[in-house]
């Protein structure tokens, strides 16, 4: 049984807060303001910075949604695995990302630095395995 | 162990003067504690910095299939969240294709011990027989591999090349000190098994192949240093078939780099003969030129590599010339690789990575040494290690 989407990314916040105290505080600096509707398969959770913390809900005021990224668990590990590059799913429609160009650099960049971090941690890539 | 006397046994008879008698500190019976993993006391203040693993790596000449398999153990061994296995395996098929899968392995789902050499995985496992035999079993996504490897010569250790160099060359030459000390450095044991027949199976993409041939190597290397504080290396073999009599018994190259240049590199290669003289080139001896840019078949992991970075191709030159002479001995050996699997390699401290480039190549032997003349391509494993990045910050002088 796959982990759900919402519990990867509580669990991802706690882990990034255990190990990677200021990285994540720089991270929540950088994202102020996003709201971000992330669907994973059929699942929906909403990634909200707001102040000086990361909230992670189910629901969120359309308003307030500035980036909707949408992809199947099939496709994250083709691209996580390097079977497929980031374009290569984004022009085969098996990623969907929409929001202001601006908003969306800001999104690439955070989530690049998170992958970045993952390099060194098992923990963060065991816990991406279990949503496999 | 039975070859190796042999081999020295032929050689005392031959009474060769140019070369030397292998000098060796094991038996074939001491593998299993030669080989085990010495995983640091819990006390150790670089636990967090700890790695180690074995290589295998061998060529099948009648299906002409290269394997490279990693099996490591990083991070602190104590600790499941900050330490962890790692298993690799790597082909390159007769038409120049690459397959690679790699693993990570949660500790409390990994058996390795300081008194085998077995690494035991989550549906993968490296165990040692009492045979004195290597078995080697398991899958990784489209890749399943179930491989013996008897064990045929007595292991060698850094120190064991280290004093045949000295007694080759009857004084410590400049350029294996060097290497040694630099070899010292990273590594708190490293030892090898110079050849290893290898049977057995292979699955690429749900295609099998039958493996049977003479030309396996492996190595053994464990030490507590950051990635980022390497320059990298160039090592490898030449998979010589012992059977054929215009190979030599076994060719080895280690060049050890201390700074970002090649000048800063120190090392040598050290040839065996088939009566069981040995031939040392030092690199004083030694011109290395690489051209061209290498555009074969390649594979990268971790796969994020390629998000992070998707632009990203390693600097690997089409051909690597190395020309060595110590007169009257001549030899030349031209590297062309033919296939390449780059780990990339993340520093803990933040330092640029570092990538090792495990590569298949065609080694093109010419010369002569000690009367033997070689005129010979011969398979090759060649492991070149250096940071990550543009070419100024490359090793390679281009």
């Amino acid at each position: 049984m796959p982990l759900k989407l919402s519990h990867f990314l509580k669990n991802l916040l706690a882990l990034m807060k255990e190990d990677y105290h200021q990285q994540l505080q720089e991270l929540i600096k950088d994202a102020r303001g996003i709201t971000c509707l992330q669907t994973l398969d059929t699942e929906k959770a909403v990634i909200q910075v707001t102040g000086r913390r990361i909230r992670i809900t189910s629901r969120a005021r359309k308003k307030q949604i500035n980036v909707r990224v949408t992809l199947s668990r099939d496709c994250l590990f083709k691209i996580l695995e390097g079977k497929i590059t980031l374009s290569e799913a984004f022009f085969a429609n098996e990623l969907k990302v929409s929001g202001e160009p601006v908003t969306l650099l800001r999104c690439y960049a955070i989530w690049e630095r998170v992958i970045s971090l993952a390099r060194t941690s098992p923990r963060l890539y065991f816990l991406a395995y279990k949503l496999r | 162990m039975l070859h190796r006397k042999m081999c020295q046994k032929s050689a005392v008879e031959a009474g060769g003067s140019s070369g030397a008698l292998s000098l060796g500190f094991y038996r074939i019976e001491d593998t299993t504690l030669v080989d085990a993993f010495n995983i640091p006391s819990i006390f150790d203040a670089r636990l967090a910095l700890y790695k180690e693993w074995h290589d295998f790596v061998f060529f099948d000449r009648r299906k002409r299939i290269f394997s490279f398999l990693n099996f490591g153990i990083y991070g602190n061994p104590y600790d499941s969240k900050r330490g962890c296995g790692f298993a690799l395996l790597f082909f390159a098929d007769r038409r120049g294709r690459t397959f690679a899968e790699m693993k990570l392995i949660a500790l409390d789902k990994l058996q390795v011990s300081s008194y085998n050499p077995d690494f035991i995985g989550e549906g993968i496992e490296v165990v040692y027989l009492k045979d004195n035999s290597f078995k080697i079993k398991g899958q990784i996504g489209n890749l399943a591999c179930n491989f013996k490897l008897p064990v045929i010569l007595p292991p060698v250790s850094g120190k064991d090349i280290f004093l045949d160099v000295l007694n080759m060359h009857g004084t410590i030459s400049y350029g294996m000190a060097r290497a040694a000390l630099e070899m010292a450095k990273l590594w708190d044991n490293w030892v090898e098994l110079p050849r290893l027949p290898v049977s057995g199976e292979v699955t690429l993409d749900g295609t099998s192949f039958t493996i049977d041939t003479r030309t396996g190597y492996h190595d053994h290397e464990g030490g507590r240093f950051d990635w980022g504080s390497t320059w990298g290396w160039d090592t490898g073999v030449i998979l010589c078939d012992p059977l054929i009599e215009e190979e030599p018994e076994n060719v080895e190259f280690r060049f050890y780099r201390w700074g970002p240049s090649d000048r800063f590199s120190h090392g040598g290669v050290i040839i065996g003969m088939k009566n069981g003289e040995r031939k040392y080139f030092d690199n004083e001896n030694i011109q290395i030129t690489r051209t061209g840019r290498f555009t074969n078949g390649w594979s990268v992991v971790p796969g994020i590599t390629r998000l992070l970075y998707p632009d990203y191709h390693p600097d690997i030159p089409e051909r690597v010339i190395l020309s060595a002479s110590d007169e009257p001995d001549k030899l030349k050996i031209v590297f062309t690789p033919k296939a390449v699997c780059s780990i990339v390699v993340a520093s803990i401290y933040g330092e640029p990575d570092r990538v090792f480039n495990e590569m298949f190549c065609s080694a093109s032997l010419n010369g002569n040494i000690g009367g033997h003349v070689y005129d010979r391509t011969i398979p090759c494993w060649f492991e070149s290690v250096r940071p990550r990045g543009s070419v100024s910050q490359y090793a390679v002088e281009t």
